[in-house]
This record gives structure tokens, sequence and C-alpha cells, in this order.
């Protein structure tokens, strides 16, 4: 320490000549180094050329290679490292330097952290719109689960029972409508012959009985094919106007019994 | 002038020259286009050559690391390789002289054989590299290589010598000690 100081002296006193000083000893050492070389230089130009063959290139190299390798080895072990004089302004230039790389440094950091930052908030927006969707769905399953509830609370038998009466009183009434509609159809326009042709006097004469409108026939069938459904056939009697029996035959909505042409049936219309 | 020597002259400043030998010449020039292409500190030299010895009357820079580079297809690139050698100083081959075996991709077309390759990079102690310098991506990839070599030869990287790089390269197929 106490060599250190004289050297300091001199440095301190103007800041002119401690830069002077710094560069005039760095060219100095540059020059130094330079002859060294030329020396070196000049001594290897004095040292012949030989080439190598390959019989004996393994064996001549690496006996070379030994050589030079512990060359090098006593080359680090005796060399002692000099440091260039920390005067100031190269403590100011090296001090730059590492700032310099510090701001590079922390420049990428802070750009890495905000972009991590983004895709965090990305993330953090997608999750929340997620949620809320579940909410949603959750919120609907909810009012649903609520309302099928009550539905079951309410749910008894004689409810049941009033809702099927009520639809059985429906029922019946479009049927007593259908028939209604069915028989003003049928009087309207399948009339019972009041007036007989002079053509048919003859056959019209054979028959007695009074004749019963088409209407009543229809109804006959129909009500003999639900009461008795497996033996639905109806005998032709007198009262039957055999051109309106006619009529149903061949438009088929009654059908002749296979064995006996006296009986008819209504045809399943319903199976 | 026949015989290249490792330090026959001083070196320019902050300049690093290559030599590459091989007998075609569309591959050494892709390959040199490539190595300057890549940017490094120090002032890169390419120079081509078909095979040794150089003519003497032309004034080039001191050589820092020559690469052979043989042609896996033809024999002719390979023999001629062989008698180049023996216009190098032996000690170039501490560490200054790299063999390039391209070509080896296609094994059909090959009629030098790998091992031959191998063989001869081990009597002169050098690496041996192998790059297909038809693919653009591989050749750019050893290029880089190369230049990182190239920069340890002369001396561009303080610590590490050509002789440490050499020592550093352990070749992963060394011929068993039976056939040496």
């Amino acid at each position: 320490m106490s060599e250190n100081q004289p050297e300091l002296h001199p440095d301190i006193t103007t800041d002119m000549e401690v830069v002077i000083d710094t560069e005039e000893e760095l060219i100095k050492q540059c020059e130094k180094m330079w002859e060294d070389m030329e020396d070196c230089q000049n001594k290897l130009s004095l040292i012949g050329t030989e080439t190598l063959t390959s019989s004996n290139a393994q064996l001549s190299l690496l006996s070379m290679q030994i050589k030079c390798l512990t060359a090098e080895l006593d080359h680090w072990n005796k060399r002692t490292h000099e440091i260039t004089p920390l005067t100031e302004d190269v403590l100011i230039t090296l001090g730059k330097e590492e700032f310099q790389k510090l701001r590079c440094n922390l420049e990428m950091v802070v750009s890495t952290i905000q972009s991590k930052n983004e895709k965090l908030k990305e993330d953090l927006e997608r999750e929340q719109q997620w949620l809320d969707e579940q909410q949603q769905i959750l919120e609907s399953l909810n009012v649903l689960h609520s309302d099928l509830k009550n539905r079951d609370v309410t749910f008894s038998v004689s409810r049941i029972f009033k809702e099927l009466k009520a639809k059985m009183l429906s029922i019946k009434d479009f049927k007593e409508k259908l028939l209604f509609t069915l028989g003003e159809f049928l009087e309207d326009h399948f009339p019972l012959p009041d007036g007989t042709s002079k053509k048919k006097k003859k056959c019209m004469q054979t028959s007695n009985a009074q004749l019963i409108t088409l209407h009543e026939i229809i109804e006959m069938l129909i009500n003999r094919m639900f009461d008795a459904p497996h033996d639905p056939y109806v005998k032709i009697s007198d009262s039957f106007w055999p051109p309106y029996i006619e009529l149903l035959l061949r438009n088929g909505i009654a059908l002749r019994h296979p064995e006996d042409p006296t009986q008819i049936r209504l045809e399943a219309f319903h199976q | 002038m026949s015989v290249l020597r490792p330090m026959d002259k001083l070196p320019d400043l902050n300049r690093a020259t290559i030599l590459l030998v091989g007998t075609e010449d569309a591959p050494l020039q892709q390959l040199a286009e490539s190595m300057l292409k890549d940017d490094c500190a120090s002032e890169l030299r390419v120079h081509l050559a078909n095979s040794l010895p150089l003519p003497s009357d032309v004034n080039r820079p001191r050589i820092d690391l020559i690469v052979f580079v043989i042609n896996l297809h033809s024999k002719h690139s390979f023999q001629k390789v062989e008698e180049s050698l023996n216009h190098v100083d032996s000690r170039f081959f501490l560490g200054k002289v790299c063999f390039l075996a391209t070509g080896a991709g296609r094994e059909s077309h090959c009629s030098v054989h790998r091992s031959t390759v191998v063989k001869l990079a081990h009597t002169y102690r050098s690496p041996l590299l192998f790059c297909d310098l038809e693919v653009e991506s591989f050749r750019a990839t050893m290029a880089q290589r190369l230049v990182r070599m190239l920069q340890i030869c002369a001396g561009h990287v303080p610590g590490v010598s050509a002789l440490n790089l050499l020592s550093l390269l352990r070749s992963s197929d060394s011929l068993p000690s039976k056939e040496s």
C-alpha cells in the first residue's frame, strides 16, 4: 500500500496530466508488445520448414503437440496478470460500460415483464368471461330446477281426474258434432225417395216396409261394428233402400259377407 | 515458398484469413459467401484454392486456418487433397488444419468410403467435419462454425489457442488402437 501512495500523488495533481499519462502508458505497452512480436517473428523465420508424410505424421505430430502443450502450460503458470492502471478515466469508461450493460439487461427485463403482464390480463379477461357464462348457465338451470319442483308439488290425483273428465267431455262434444254434421250432410244429399220414378215402380212395389234413411243404415252399421266386433254383420232388411246399399257397397264403405249375400258390414276404417 | 508455413508473416490488425482447398469451385464459393455473411468482430478474409502448392507470386496475408474440402462423391478430390498435404508445414497441424467432408448424405453416390476420410483425419491428428454443402441451412451452420474456429486460430479469442481447441475437439469416431 505504501508503494502505491507516491504513485497516486502525481496522478491527482491535474486532470490533463492524468489523461495523457494513461494514453501514453497504453501506447508504450502496445509498442513493447509489438517489439516482442517482431522478435519472435524473426526467430520463427529462422526455423526451417518440414513437411509430413502419412507414415511419420502421427508420431511427429503427437510429439510436437506434447512439446507445445507443455510450453503453453508453463506460460500460463508463469504469467502474472497485469491490470490496466485504474486511473479516473479508465474507471469512468469501465463504469459507463457496466451501466450500459445493466441498462440493456433491465430494458429486456422490463419488456418481458410487460408482455407477461399483457398476457396475464388477456388470460384474466378470458377466464372472467368464462366464469360469467358459467354463472348464467347456473342461474338458468336453477330456474328450471325450481320450475320443475313447483310442478311436482302441485301434482295430485284429483287434478288428473278433472283433466281427464274435461278431455272426455270435449271428445264427446266433438263426436256429437260430427254425427250431427254427418246427419245433415246425408239428409241433404241422400234423401229418401219421396216420389218414385215410373220405371222403377214395379220394383218398388214389392217393398212394403217403411224405408229408413241412409243415416240410420250407417248408424246401424257403426253400432254393430263396435258392439260386436267379432260379428259385425247386419242382415239386409226390406227397410234398406237397395240403391243406397249398392252405393255403400260400390264405394267401399260397406262389404258383403263372403258367404252370405244378405249380410253386410262396415269397412273397418279404424283398424 | 512452395510449403505453407503458419507463422511466416506478422498478423494484420484484427484480421483473420482462412484458406479453403477443394477441387470443385461452386461449393467453395458458396461456403465463402456464407462465411462472409456471418457478422463477427474480426475482419475475415477467405482464400480459395483448388490444390496446393499455391502460386508464390501472389502477396497474401498470413493464413490462420486451412480447410481441406473433400467431396465423397469423387476420388479425384480425395487424391488432390492427399497430394496437397505434402505442401503444408508440419506446424500447421497443431490445430490450424481442418478437414471437411461433403456429400455424405447420398450413400449411393459415394465413391470414397467414409472410413478412408476418417483415417486420413486421424493420421494428421486434425478434426474432421461432415457437412452437406449443397443444403443451404447446413452450409450456413458450417460457415458459422468455421468462423468461430478461425477466430480462435487467429488468436482473436483471449485465453484459447488453436492447440487448446484441437485438444478439446475429440472426434467422435476415433479408430481403435489395433488398426493404427
